[in-house]
C-alpha cells in the first residue's frame, strides 16, 4: 500500500538529513507503529507519507514514495485527500469548523461530494465512532477524547484506504486512549484500513501493532515486528524491560504474554515490601474548597494536606477538575468557597521573591515561561530574580542535560530540553511547592526517566512537596507516593499509589498487571520484590 | 437538531441597524439598541449546546465598548473645538504655533463639550456593538461558508485568521498569568508577544496543513451538504431591522 523506495530527506538550513536512504513497504490492511526519540523524524515520516513534507513544509526530497501506486511527489496532498486520511498531533489545531456535523462534511464538500453522498456517510462516521449524540455540538466544548474521535472520524468519512495518525493518545486519560486505539484496531481487522501511527506511550500502543518502524537517534531505521524490534531497543515499555530484567527468553508485547511466560515467579507468596519514608510537616492546606465556572461546579468542597518531602500525582478524567485544583493552590485565582494556605499563607497573596521560594508552577505548555531569546539568557535572568549567583541556574541545568547548547533559541530545543531548562528555572530557587500540570506530554522514555530522576531526589533529599497532575499511569508508578483521584469535582479516591492503582484495572500500570496479585507497580519493584522473596540478595 | 437562522440574516440586520444609527445618532436610541442586543443574544445563548469561542464576543466587545467612551470623552475634552456654554472647570492652553489655528490642546471645558464628546463615544460604541452581536449570533466560520470561493489563498487566510482570533485572546490571558504565577512581573506584553507570537504561527501553520490535507482548494467546485435556506423567520429579522431605519427616523431625529 505503501512504498518507500531510497527516500531521503533534508529540510532547508539545515545540515543533517532526517532520512537516509529509507526504504520499506508498508502491506494493505497493517497497522504500523513509528518510533524515535523525539526530534528523530516520526513527524517528518508521517506527513511524508501524504506529501504534507515537502510539499506544505519544504525541504529537499530524493528517492520515490508511493502509495496505492500513486507517487507523493507527483501530486498534492490534496490530490491525496481521498485516500489518505492524517490526523495531527493537536486534533484542535486542524479543526475547521465550529460543529461536529460540518467538520465531519468539510473534507468531502471540499472535493465536490455529491450531497446524498455526503449524508450517507456521515451518518455512517457518526454510529461507527459513537458521535451521533454529539452532532450540533460546538468541538470546542467537547472532551479531549470526544475531539480526537471527531478528527478521526474526518478523516476516515473521506473512505481513505490509509490513516496517519501523529500521537493520538498523548492528550488523553487511559480510559479515552483505550477507546480510540481500539476503535482503530476495528477498523483495521473490519475494512483492511492501513493504519500508521506513532506514539511514544508504547505501553499504550504496543498491543495494536503489526509492526513497527523504528528511528534511532543517527537517523537509521528498522522495520521489523514488534519482538524483534523491541529485543533491543532503548525505546520500549515497561513490560519488555521487565522481560529483559527477568531473563525471560523472547520479549512478550502484551500483558496476557508476558504473564503466561512468568508463571513460575508468581508461585510464592510475594512480601508487601514497599519502601516507607517518612514525611515533613504539612505544606499545603485546602478546606472545603470549591470552584465554579458559570453553572459548572469544577471544584466540590474538596480537602486535602500535603506534606513536604511527598509527592502526590492528581489523576482524573480531562475535564475532572486537576487543573483548577493546581490553580487555585498557586494562587491564579481567589477561591470561591473554602480556603487554601500554602505554609500559613493563602497563595493569591504571595508576591516576588517570597512567591518564587514558596511556588514553583510549570503550566501544561512550559514554553510559556520562556520569554529570552537564548538558554544562556534565560538562566541569566533566572539568576537576577531570585538573586543567586551568577551562573548557578546554568550549573543546575548542565546537572540535568549536559549536551544543552547555550546559544540555542528555547523554541529551539527537543521536549525533552526544554522541560529541563524550565525545571532548571523553577527549581533552582528552591520553591518548597513545586506543581506541574501534565509533564509527560510529548515527552520520549528518556526524557521521562530524566524527570523521575530530577523529581525524586527534588522531593526526598531536599525534603520539598511535589505535585503533579497526569494522565500517565506509568509515571505515577514510578515517582508517586500518593494519588489523589479527581472524578466532577470530588476526591474519589486518595491513599498510597499502590492501593490507588491496583483497586482499578484500568488504571493499573504494566507491571502490576503481569505481576498481579503480587503488589509491584514497576520493573524495580518487582526485582526487589521477587529477589526478597526467593531469598537471594537484591540487585540493588 | 435546533433550528437555526440563516447565516445571512443576522449580519444583514446588523447592517441595516448600524445604518439607523448612524442616520439618527441619538443616545437613547444608541442605549436601546445595545440593551436589545444584549437580551437578544443572551436569550440565545443560554441552554445552547453549539456554542463557539464566538458566543462571547459581545460580552467582550461591551468591556471595548466602555474603555472606547471613556478615551473619546478624555480626548473630547482634552483635544478639539472649543464650544460655547456653560464652563464646568479650566484646563491650562498648551501653546501651538500659528498654522494649527482652529485646533487647540485644553481650555475651557463646558458642559455642551462633554456631552458631545460622550455621545461621540457611545455612538462608536454603539456600532462595535452591533457587529460584535452578529457574530456572537452566527460565527464568522459559518458566514465564509456561504461565500462563493474565488481565491484558494484568500479563503485560507480567513478561515485561518477566524480560528486563530478568538484563541490568540485565551492564549495571551494563559501566558501573562503563568509568567505572573512565576513572578515575572513588569515585563508586561513584550513578554507575552514572543510565546504567544510562537503559538499562534504554530497552529496556523497545523491549520494550514490540515486544511491541505483534507482537499481544501483541490476541486474548482464545492458542494454543500446542507444547503441554508431563508425561513420566514429569517425574513421577519431583516425586515424588522431593515423597517427600524425610517421609524427611528421619525422617532429620534
Amino acid at each position: 500500500m505503501i512504498t518507500f523506495n531510497s527516500v531521503s530527506l533534508i529540510y532547508p538550513h539545515s545540515l543533517h538529513t532526517v532520512f537516509e536512504d529509507l526504504s520499506f513497504t508498508i502491506d494493505e490492511g497493517e497497522m504500523v507503529l513509528v518510533i524515535g526519540a523525539t526530534g528523530s523524524g516520526k513527524s517528518s515520516l508521517l506527513r511524508l507519507i501524504n506529501g504534507l513534507v515537502p510539499h506544505h513544509t519544504g525541504g529537499i526530497l530524493a528517492g520515490d514514495i508511493s502509495v496505492d501506486g500513486i507517487s507523493t511527489s507527483l501530486t498534492k496532498p490534496g490530490g491525496l485527500a481521498h485516500l489518505i486520511g492524517i490526523v495531527g498531533q493537536n486534533p484542535i489545531h486542524g479543526f475547521v469548523t465550529d460543529t461536529v456535523e460540518e467538520e465531519l462534511v468539510f473534507g468531502m464538500e471540499a472535493l465536490n461530494f455529491a450531497p446524498d453522498v455526503m449524508r450517507k456517510r456521515v451518518e455512517e462516521i457518526l454510529d461507527l465512532l459513537s458521535l451521533a449524540h454529539l452532532r450540533a455540538r460546538s468541538i470546542s466544548t467537547l472532551s479531549g477524547g470526544e475531539q480526537q474521535r471527531v478528527a478521526i472520524g474526518s478523516a476516515l468519512v473521506m473512505h481513505p484506504k490509509v490513516l496517519v495518525l501523529d500521537e493520538p493518545t498523548s492528550a488523553l486519560d487511559p480510559i479515552a486512549a483505550e477507546e480510540v486505539l481500539s476503535i482503530l484496531h476495528r477498523l483495521v481487522h473490519d475494512l483492511g484500513l492501513t493504519v500508521v501511527i506513532s506514539e511514544h506511550r508504547l505501553e499504550r500502543v504496543i498491543g495494536f501493532a503489526d509492526r513497527i518502524i523504528a528511528i534511532s537517534a543517527d537517523g537509521k531505521t528498522e522495520i521489523d515486528i514488534p519482538e524483534e524490534i523491541l529485543k533491543k531497543s532503548p525505546i520500549a515499555p515497561p513490560i519488555v524491560h521487565l522481560a529483559r530484567a527477568l531473563n525471560l527468553d523472547s520479549v512478550g508485547t502484551s500483558v496476557r504474554e508476558v504473564r503466561r511466560m512468568t508463571t513460575h515467579l508468581r508461585d510464592f507468596t510475594p512480601l508487601v515490601s514497599q519502601p516507607r519514608h517518612t514525611y515533613g510537616e504539612t505544606v499545603v492546606t485546602i478546606n472545603k474548597l470549591s470552584h465554579f465556572y458559570g453553572e459548572k461546579v469544577a471544584l466540590r468542597e474538596v480537602s486535602l494536606e500535603f506534606k513536604s518531602g511527598e509527592i502526590t500525582a492528581v489523576m482524573g478524567r480531562n475535564g475532572a477538575g486537576k487543573s483548577t485544583l493546581f490553580k487555585s493552590i498557586v494562587g491564579f485565582h481567589k477561591s470561591i468557597g473554602g480556603q487554601i494556605t500554602v505554609l500559613g499563607t493563602d497563595p493569591t497573596e504571595l508576591h516576588g521573591h517570597n512567591r518564587l521560594a514558596t511556588i514553583g508552577y510549570i503550566p501544561q505548555e512550559p514554553s510559556d515561561l520562556l520569554i529570552h531569546p537564548s538558554v544562556a539568557k534565560e538562566c541569566a535572568a533566572s539568576d537576577r530574580d531570585n538573586g543567586l549567583e551568577d551562573g548557578s541556574t546554568f550549573a543546575f541545568l548542565i546537572r540535568l542535560t549536559p549536551t544543552i547548547n547555550p546559544d540555542a533559541h528555547p523554541r529551539d530545543l527537543s521536549e525533552g530540553q526544554r522541560l529541563s531548562l524550565v525545571l532548571a528555572l523553577i527549581l533552582c530557587s528552591g520553591p518548597n511547592v513545586l506543581i506541574m500540570d501534565e509533564p509527560t506530554r510529548g515527552l520520549d522514555y528518556k526524557a521521562k526517566s530524566l524527570l523521575v530522576d530530577t523529581l525524586i531526589s527534588y522531593s526526598r533529599n531536599l525534603g520539598k512537596c511535589v505535585l503533579i497532575a497526569t494522565h500517565d499511569v506509568e509515571l505515577v508508578a514510578e515517582v508517586a507516593d500518593r494519588v489523589v483521584f479527581l472524578a466532577d469535582g470530588d476526591v474519589v479516591a486518595d491513599g498510597s499509589t499502590l492501593d490507588v492503582l491496583l483497586s482499578s484495572p484500568a488504571f493499573a500500570p504494566q507491571v502490576a498487571k503481569v505481576m498481579s496479585p503480587a503488589p509491584w507497580l514497576t520493573v524495580k519493584d518487582a526485582l526487589r520484590g521477587i529477589a526478597a522473596a526467593t531469598g537471594k540478595d537484591s540487585q540493588e | 437538531m435546533k433550528r437555526t437562522f440563516h447565516p445571512l440574516t443576522w449580519w444583514s440586520g446588523a447592517i441595516a441597524i448600524s445604518i439607523a444609527v448612524s442616520l439618527t445618532h441619538h443616545t437613547a436610541f444608541n442605549l436601546a439598541v445595545v440593551g436589545g442586543m444584549c437580551f437578544i443574544v443572551y436569550r440565545a445563548n443560554r441552554n445552547a449546546t453549539d456554542l463557539t469561542p464566538w458566543s462571547g464576543g459581545l460580552w467582550f466587545a461591551l468591556k471595548i465598548a466602555v474603555i472606547i467612551i471613556v478615551i473619546r470623552t478624555m480626548i473630547g475634552i482634552a483635544i478639539g473645538v472649543p464650544i460655547p456654554g456653560n464652563t464646568l472647570f479650566e484646563l491650562p492652553i498648551a501653546n501651538l504655533p500659528d498654522w494649527m489655528a482652529g485646533i487647540r490642546i485644553g481650555g475651557a471645558i463646558t458642559a455642551e463639550r462633554l456631552t458631545f464628546a460622550f455621545e461621540e463615544g457611545i455612538q462608536i460604541a454603539t456600532l462595535i456593538c452591533i457587529f460584535a452581536a452578529a457574530t456572537s449570533l452566527t460565527s464568522p466560520h459559518r458566514l465564509l461558508r456561504q461565500m462563493p470561493i474565488f481565491i484558494y489563498e484568500f479563503g485560507v487566510a480567513l478561515v485561518i485568521a477566524t480560528s486563530v482570533l478568538p484563541q490568540l485572546v485565551s492564549s495571551a490571558t494563559r501566558i501573562k498569568s503563568a509568567q505572573r504565577m512565576r513572578g515575572i512581573q513588569r515585563r508586561g506584553w513584550a513578554g507575552v508577544a514572543l510565546p504567544l507570537l510562537e503559538e499562534s504561527l504554530a497552529r496556523s501553520l497545523d491549520l494550514a496543513a490540515a486544511m491541505d490535507a483534507r482537499g481544501y482548494g483541490y476541486s474548482r467546485h464545492r458542494s454543500r451538504y446542507r444547503r441554508e435556506k431563508i425561513l420566514p423567520r429569517d425574513l421577519s429579522v431583516i425586515v424588522s431591522s431593515l423597517a427600524l431605519i425610517p421609524i427611528s427616523m421619525m422617532v429620534f431625529a
